[in-house]
């Protein structure tokens, strides 16, 4: 690890390097991280422990990946974890079916897509085995709300994401190892939806809680970002972020909704303010008005747009 | 001021400290935290090293708020500051020997958290799919709580899959890959698919709940039991069958956990087989420690009956086998095997009702 290179994370995405691999995130990706946050990215990037991310939903937790990612110009092999998922899938898939079905088209077809006798063309990595396979740098792997998965699963990964960084696949007899130095930056999200992650797997991990940003002077640095790339649209004038990011945190604060709004509805929220309509959402009705507008966007669950209903 | 700031010693005070406490660390999280330390992380000063061993060595809020606690008493004994012999252990030292400068007061992490939880909430009435606050308060592992915490949600739905009978069922209808392939290679040819029959779990549970009375501190445990077994996918469909007593079991069985649907004991018998699972969780008068006859004679007669559906029978005892000696549960525990509700009672429980032989040694009470 010593004679590599070491990346570090700032959160400012005009660090990436000019050199960066085809598979890293090629649009820039807005992303405000607080120091502790960008302390944690590192300290999991220097140990090469994965780090998990917990928190509400909505707070940017599966966006971390693809802002580091960028940043560092490495490549993203993001994870998606369903409640099928199994663990065999993030290192490689075997086409047993697709073999069988070439073996058997083979005596009709003079130009068959792929050779049956060529066990490699059935093999495909997955999102770690891509990462593994990278020799000349690490690459970002995102294991996408992990929780959803069987009980099993995040003990199963255990044994590939630790020492010595390498899993055998049978059918070509072949392991698949990560250059040492360049062993993967693992992150993983989770909403605690199924009961908490097992012990084992939890002591490995660098474990951070997301909060929401509490905080209008926050939320205010966080729209001015997400409005900075993206030019074709109009960017709200800040006098209208002020007095949304005032208002959205009183109704957060307000009742302990079942799902509270996080950033991804506030940030929905300010984008239909300013560009829904013809002309932007007129400031003195935003502050006059007891409910606030496209409320559709804030609350997703019927129990909270009725309580919310019932306030005004 | 010019003295150097040592985490290392901390560190390893720390980490003694923690696993006291009941953090679940190992000495590869010891030494990654060392690891740290030498590539930057911590190394400046007292509030970074909190920051940084928060992050590597808490897992929750909750351990992150136990662990805020215990880093402000530590460093405030060991006083790195002062220390520049490396030789002299960083044992605790007697207050006596209060550092000259204690560090900086650390926020007790409860302040954010607290916020989000304490928020102030005015009751109200609402819709009914109302869900338990969302994570940061897992208050189940607050230290001071900690009192009895016999087995977790998680050990329960794990032990569950233990026990599962798969039997081949119905019309070959799953394709077998291997085996299609297997004799298409030894063929030379490919004539149809090798198919076979889809396995399904044919497990059946009864499981007899003691509520009320001196189970009434353990109800959080005996209902985490009872959902774990009903969530979906554990057993097939109507496979398991609840039934609650109060005390012990007698001719009427109840099928709400209130008590207030009685049902008739033999009825609930007669959907039993010879293959079906019971399991009956009770403190078989081991909370009060009384040994009352008529509750041994009343079980005995509730277990005769039983044996004569299935003698896949186990007694989970949600009290340490210590308290059993002398009470009912002592006698109970000859007539039927009866184990600890831990996790490796569970695990014994899940063996005797799958029929299989537990090793030799009898964990009855002597």
């Amino acid at each position: 690890m010593s004679n590599a290179k070491r990346y570090t994370f700032t959160g400012d995405s005009s660090h990436r390097p000019p050199d960066s691999h085809d598979d890293a995130p090629h649009k820039a990706e807005p992303y405000l991280a607080d120091p502790e946050l960008i302390e944690a990215v590192n300290l999991a990037i220097y140990l090469r422990r994965p780090l998990l991310l917990e928190g509400e939903a909505g707070c940017g937790k599966t966006r971390l990946a693809s802002a580091v990612a960028y940043e560092l110009g490495l490549p993203l092999y993001r994870w998606n974890i369903r409640s099928d998922t199994k663990a065999l899938e993030g290192q490689y898939t075997y086409d047993a079916i697709l073999r069988l079905y070439d073996v058997q088209t083979k005596q009709f077809d003079i130009n068959p897509p792929r050779d049956p006798s060529d066990v490699q063309a059935y093999c495909k990595l997955g999102a770690i085995g891509k990462a593994f396979e990278l020799v000349d740098r690490p690459a970002v792997v995102l294991i996408d709300e992990i929780d959803k998965a069987d009980q099993d699963f995040p003990n199963d990964l255990l044994t590939v994401l630790d020492q010595p960084w390498s899993f055998f696949i049978p059918e070509t007899n072949q392991t698949i190892q990560a250059t040492p130095g360049n062993e993967p930056i693992v992150i993983v999200t989770s909403n605690k939806e199924k009961g908490n992650l097992p012990a084992p797997f939890l002591r490995r991990c660098i474990y951070h809680f997301v909060k929401f940003p509490d905080d209008p002077q926050r939320l205010q640095e966080i729209v001015a970002q997400h409005y900075r790339d993206r030019e074709a649209k109009a960017q709200p004038k800040s006098s209208l972020i002020t007095e949304a990011s005032k208002r959205f945190l009183a109704v957060r604060q307000a009742k302990s909704w079942v799902k509270t709004p996080g950033t991804s509805e506030f940030l929905d929220w300010v984008e239909a303010l300013q560009n829904f309509a013809a002309k932007p959402y007129g400031l003195e009705k935003l502050k006059s008005e007891e409910l606030l507008p496209y409320r559709d966007l804030l609350f997703k669950l019927r129990a909270d747009w009725q309580l919310y209903g019932k306030k005004a | 001021m010019s003295n150097k700031f040592l985490p290392k010693p901390i560190v390893l005070q720390l980490f003694r400290r923690l696993r006291v406490q009941g953090f679940r660390l190992g000495i590869n999280e010891y030494l990654a935290a060392l690891d740290a330390i030498d590539g930057g992380f911590g190394a400046s000063d007292l509030a970074s090293l909190r920051q940084m061993l928060t992050m590597l060595w808490c897992h929750s809020i909750d351990e992150q708020r136990q662990f805020a606690k215990i880093f402000t008493e530590i460093p405030a004994q060991s006083s790195p500051i002062e220390r520049i012999d490396k030789n002299d252990p960083p044992v605790a030292r007697s207050q006596s020997n209060s550092p000259a400068k204690p560090p900086e007061p650390l926020p007790p992490a409860h302040s954010t958290t607290e916020t989000q939880s304490e928020k102030s909430v005015e009751p109200e009435f609402s819709p009914v799919p109302w869900q338990s606050p969302l994570l940061p308060m897992d208050g189940e592992d607050l230290p001071e709580l900690h009192t009895y915490h016999p087995l977790s949600r998680r050990s329960m739905a794990y032990g569950w899959r233990f026990l599962s009978r798969k039997v081949a069922v119905g019309v070959p209808d799953v394709l077998n890959v291997t085996a299609t392939v297997q004799k298409a290679a030894r063929q030379g040819f490919f004539l149809a698919p090798v198919y076979q029959r889809r396995l399904v779990n044919l497990a059946k549970v009864l499981i007899l709940v003691d509520r009320g009375g001196s189970m009434t501190p353990l109800h959080r445990f005996t209902r985490d039991f009872v959902e774990t077994a009903l969530l979906p996918g554990v057993f097939p469909e109507d496979s398991v069958l609840v039934g609650y007593f109060h005390n012990f079991p007698t001719d009427y069985l109840y099928e709400d956990e209130r008590l207030t649907m009685p049902r008739v004991a033999a009825e609930l018998l007669a959907e039993c087989d010879a293959e079906t699972s019971v399991l009956i969780v009770s403190d078989a008068g081991a909370a009060r420690g009384f040994r009352r006859m008529e509750r041994i004679r009343k079980t005995t007669d509730f277990l005769v009956k039983l044996k004569r559906q299935s003698n896949l029978i186990c007694w989970l005892n949600p009290l340490p086998i210590e308290r059993w000696q002398g009470s009912s549960a002592e006698v109970i525990a000859y007539l039927v095997q009866m184990e600890q509700m831990n996790a490796d009672g569970l695990g014994n429980a899940i063996d005797v009702v799958r029929g299989q032989t537990v090793d030799g040694i009898s964990r009855r009470v002597a």
